[in-house]
């Protein structure tokens, strides 16, 4: 799990394709961002570390050309669900697998130190990270400020790959630990899970990252949030308005969220959007025991209709 | 606080009356409900206004009826979206808003004394109407008045019965064209554009007036270059999504201009000066 | 009565209090781990250890607002008449904006070029500045992505603000700015800190020399053709997701839509915040879109900040380096990076973002 083997991948792999996606160092030390190489000379400026968080699949489908990408094993299920969705024509998709034991959370890492400036980071190779800012220095273990997805991460090699860099590694995760959260959730009242969505939702600011930074959110430019055909959502700012936004992006996610993260990764005003998904999730599985982006020959089951559904008791009437 | 006048405010109309131009293009009279406003109303030919069917929202239309002849204001309106589909279903006696005037006008003071070529194409020939209409009301101020004016078909043109009166006028050259052969068409077919280059106008103390589908305005430039017009005579007029019709809100914008305030009415010369996001 | 205040801090909830008396006071609050600015009450978590979220432009200018509400009647003598009528109702209250920062205040100055000093000045922002006082708490240390030092702010900068507090031992020096910021230095908690200044002043100088100037050489000269070339946004913006964030953060975007919300024949002309990165902004009814790509979207944002804007305000930029664009874009799209290559020179090196040490 080297930058030095992700970049030889990528030397390999640019002469046959457009450009590569990958990570470099972003506008600080404890932030990453996608970069596109297109030409041998681009490469060094290319990192593999923990900071590399952003779900880089999410730009396959507007890429018209063939092109080369970097996968964590989290993103690498982007990349199936799209192929179970026919979103990408995967032999003009070179992928270069990374076998990930984690990454960061930017927002963890400001909450540790403070929200202060960030003068430097940098990390020891065993599992930590220690960042400089101006009051001081601080070290941090990587489990402690992953995000919460790396704390269950099942499939930490590629699902899908061309080349891997890197020796494949399994997860040491339970299974069950996946949902867990959604369980304890779940054992909330009622009134009690209400409160608390209308708390966090009061926060969003209607900004739309969560939708335009989401792999599966495919209508895009048609976006009910913004059409006044249909007119389904007006632009005052109430909480009616917002929770109608997300619950509508929830559902047209069943079955299709790969709990990438990233939406809960770019909310600039940190609401736990992603739960809602997950909770969704849960229930697919229980319902279908189908989970998204694992299998390319898989077929959502929103994508199927079945009369006889085994665990749907209308159906048997 | 100091009372300003609200810009977001619209005046209050009624349509008077509903003229089904086209399949798809109907005109609307309408009049202030306050005789006071109606009468102290004053505009330039060009300007544009805010056209509100409330609930709906509001669009931009060029007020298309001179302010030489002030019985009532003209919008022409294209269905094309929800506002201009709510205000087709308008009838006479209905309630609407008007924000008016806005944006600039055309430089018709400038254009005393010379030749006028008017270069127009379906709804586009909307705010040529205003001030050929006004030209026509202040005849002796102008010299040669040329329009070209196509449509895709001969049901698509604007204002037939006007058109009717100008082709029989003398001191008006009016070229019509549609883009194919029709049934019972007996006038000349092809592209506007083309058409231009067919007639060959002239550009000595010549302005040349363009207004259409974008793609028409494109090859109408190019044309009117290659008749060595200079940019400074050649005048359109843009179309934008809008909102306020105040430079405010953002959308209308070339660069640092504002369609809706600083335009709609551009020389070829200002706007080779502006980005290209047209 | 003395020049300058100085707050003690265990003073600052009743100082608040006390103008919330006769004002409602907006404050930053903690909630979670994001702050965000909410009207004061006693059972708000207060935060002014750093700068909120969101800036506090929505107390000013409304992610929402109703321009005006309409009712369709029908003619009690002619059923087949209706007749419509508007009623604006300007909902300005006495408002005290507590705990801004110097760039959010600047926000405000940006704003008022363009909806009060024109010819058609907007009354719904107009009432509601004049009956705001902007109390903005100076920054002791940069934050991440912050570079107000770059566009000519400072981490105490006065521009747009009423009166200053700046953070000393034990407490926090007031410095009035207008007339309005004058009266604080009145409420019963704030003593004379006259003898004081000294030490906000050199907290003051700390700060400025802390904060990073992307522009360090001078604001770049944004050449033409580059501005122009298709390739630069192309290659700049690849990675852009094509989101609000920026714009919905941002203390000097202003751009918005209007729209009609009606139900059973009543409804109200809405005006809300819109954005420039949206494609549905420019869309036109005909489906044509001058703006249909990301990169002319932010092509335009750019431009309106550091073309177009000074073009009209005799060279004021419209960005004030808040930063918050940069700390929270999903992908860590860099304005100032941007600007700074638009400029030709002054590349910025790509920090080494930690991974060095990592193979």
């Amino acid at each position: 799990m080297s930058t030095e083997k992700v970049k030889e991948a990528i030397a390999k792999v640019l002469p046959d394709v457009e450009t590569v996606i990958c990570w470099q160092g972003g506008f600080d030390a404890i932030h990453a961002t996608p970069c596109f190489v297109s030409s041998p000379e681009q490469i060094d400026k290319v990192i593999w570390s923990p900071l590399c968080a952003q779900n880089l699949a999410s730009y396959l489908p507007s890429m018209k050309k063939k092109v080369g990408i970097v996968v964590k094993g989290c993103d690498s299920r982007t990349i199936v669900q799209y192929m179970q969705e026919g979103l990408i024509d995967r032999e003009k998709v070179v992928i270069i697998g990374i076998p990930c034991t984690g990454v960061v959370s930017v927002k963890k890492i400001l909450k540790e130190i403070g929200h202060e400036a960030v003068l430097d980071a940098s990390f020891d190779g065993s599992g930590s990270i220690t960042v400089r800012t101006p009051k001081g220095e601080k070290t941090l273990a990587i489990a402690d400020v992953c995000p919460d997805k790396c704390r269950t991460c099942q499939y930490p090699t590629p699902l899908v790959y061309d080349h891997l860099a890197g020796d494949p590694i399994t997860s040491d995760k339970p299974k069950e630990s996946v949902y867990q959260d959604i369980r304890e959730f779940d054992a909330k009242t009622l009134e009690e899970r209400k409160a608390y969505w209308e708390k966090e939702l009061d926060r969003c600011i209607r900004c739309y990252a969560c939708r335009n930074a989401c792999p599966m959110c495919v209508c895009q430019d048609s976006c009910i949030a913004e059409t006044r055909e249909p007119h389904w959502i007006s632009q005052k700012l109430s909480l009616q308005e917002k929770f109608m936004f997300h619950m509508i992006h929830a559902l047209h996610l069943a079955g299709r969220c790969v709990e990438c993260g990233e939406c809960d990764r770019v909310c600039p005003m940190d609401i736990p959007v992603s739960k809602m998904k997950k909770k969704i999730n849960a229930e697919m599985k229980e319902l279908f025991n189908y989970e998204t982006g694992v299998n390319p020959d898989d077929k959502p089951p929103m994508f199927t209709f079945n009369v006889d559904e085994v665990k749907i008791k209308e159906h048997k009437l | 606080m100091t009372d300003i006048k609200n810009p977001y405010l619209p005046e209050l109309a009624t349509v008077l009356r509903v003229i089904e131009e086209t399949p798809n293009i109907k005109s609307f009279q309408v009049l202030f409900n306050d005789p006071e406003k109606m009468k102290g109303f004053t505009f330039q030919p060009g300007q544009v206004g805010q056209l509100s069917v409330f609930g709906a929202g509001e669009s931009t239309f060029v007020i298309n009826s001179p302010p030489t002849r002030m019985e009532y204001l003209q919008f022409s309106v294209m269905k094309a979206g929800e506002v201009t589909a709510a205000i087709h279903n308008l009838y006479p006696g209905d309630q609407v808003g008007i924000r008016a005037p806005l944006g600039n006008w055309f430089p018709y003071e400038e254009m005393k004394g010379r030749n006028i070529l008017f270069i127009g194409g379906g709804i586009g020939l909307a705010p040529l109407r205003t001030l050929i209409l006004f030209m026509l009301d202040n005849r002796s101020d102008y010299k040669d008045i040329t329009i070209i004016y196509g449509s895709r078909t001969p049901p698509d043109l604007c204002y037939k019965d006007e058109l009717k009166e100008w082709e029989e006028r003398s001191d008006v050259n009016l070229i019509l064209t549609v883009d194919n052969e029709y049934p019972g068409w007996t006038k000349r077919t092809g592209f506007v554009p083309t058409v231009l280059k067919e007639v060959a106008p002239k550009p000595d103390d010549t302005v040349a007036i363009t207004c259409g589908p974008p793609i028409m305005i494109k090859f109408v430039l190019e044309g009117l270059a290659q008749l060595k017009f200079r940019d400074e005579d050649i005048i359109t007029t843009l179309e934008k999504r809008m909102k306020c019709g105040i430079g405010l809100c953002g959308r209308c914008n070339i660069g640092s201009k504002y369609v809706c305030k600083d335009g709609p009415v551009f020389s070829l010369a200002q706007l080779k000066e502006m980005p290209d996001d047209v | 009565m003395p020049d300058t205040g100085y707050l003690p801090k265990e003073k600052v909830k009743d100082f608040i209090r006390e103008l919330a008396k006769d004002a409602i006071v907006h404050v930053p609050c903690l909630e979670g781990e994001t702050v965000v600015f909410r009207p004061f009450s006693e059972d708000r978590e207060l935060c002014l250890e750093r700068p909120a979220n969101t800036p506090p432009k929505s107390i000013i200018y409304p992610q929402s607002e109703t321009l005006f509400s309409f009712e369709h009647k029908k003619d009690p003598e002619d059923h087949q008449k209706m007749s419509v009528e508007l009623k604006v109702d300007i909902d300005a209250p006495g408002t005290v904006i507590f705990g801004a920062r110097p760039c959010d205040a600047r926000g405000f100055v940006i704003y008022d070029r363009v909806f009060i000093d024109t010819d058609t000045p907007d009354p719904y922002y107009k009432k509601r500045r004049e009956n705001t006082l902007v109390v903005t708490l100076s920054c002791a240390a940069p934050f991440p992505g912050c570079f107000c030092v770059g566009v000519g702010g400072s981490p105490a900068g006065k521009e747009g603000t009423d009166a200053m507090l700046t953070e000393i031992a034990g407490g926090y020096i007031v410095e009035p700015v207008t007339e309005k910021g004058k009266a604080i230095l009145n409420k019963p908690m704030v003593e004379d800190g006259s003898t004081r200044l000294k030490d906000a002043q050199q907290a003051q100088q700390k700060a400025h020399e802390a904060v990073k100037n992307p522009f360090a050489g001078g604001m770049p000269n944004i050449s033409p053709e580059l501005f122009d070339a298709d390739p630069f946004w192309e290659q700049a913006l690849s990675k852009c997701v094509s989101c609000g964030a920026c714009t919905y953060l941002c203390p000097t975007c202003y751009c918005f839509n209007i729209t009609d919300e009606q139900v059973y024949g009543k409804g109200e002309r809405i005006r809300s915040w819109d954005a420039c990165m949206f494609f549905h902004f420019t869309l036109e009814a005909s489906t044509h879109n001058p703006r249909p790509t990301k990169f002319q979207r932010f092509k335009n944002r750019v431009g309106h900040k550091f073309v177009y804007y000074p073009e009209k305000y005799e060279g004021a930029i419209a960005c004030c380096g808040c930063g918050r664009c940069i700390r929270y874009c999903p992908v860590s799209v860099d304005i100032s990076e941007i600007v700074n290559d638009l400029g030709g020179g002054g590349k910025k090196e790509q920090q080494p973002a930690g991974s060095a040490k990592n193979d």
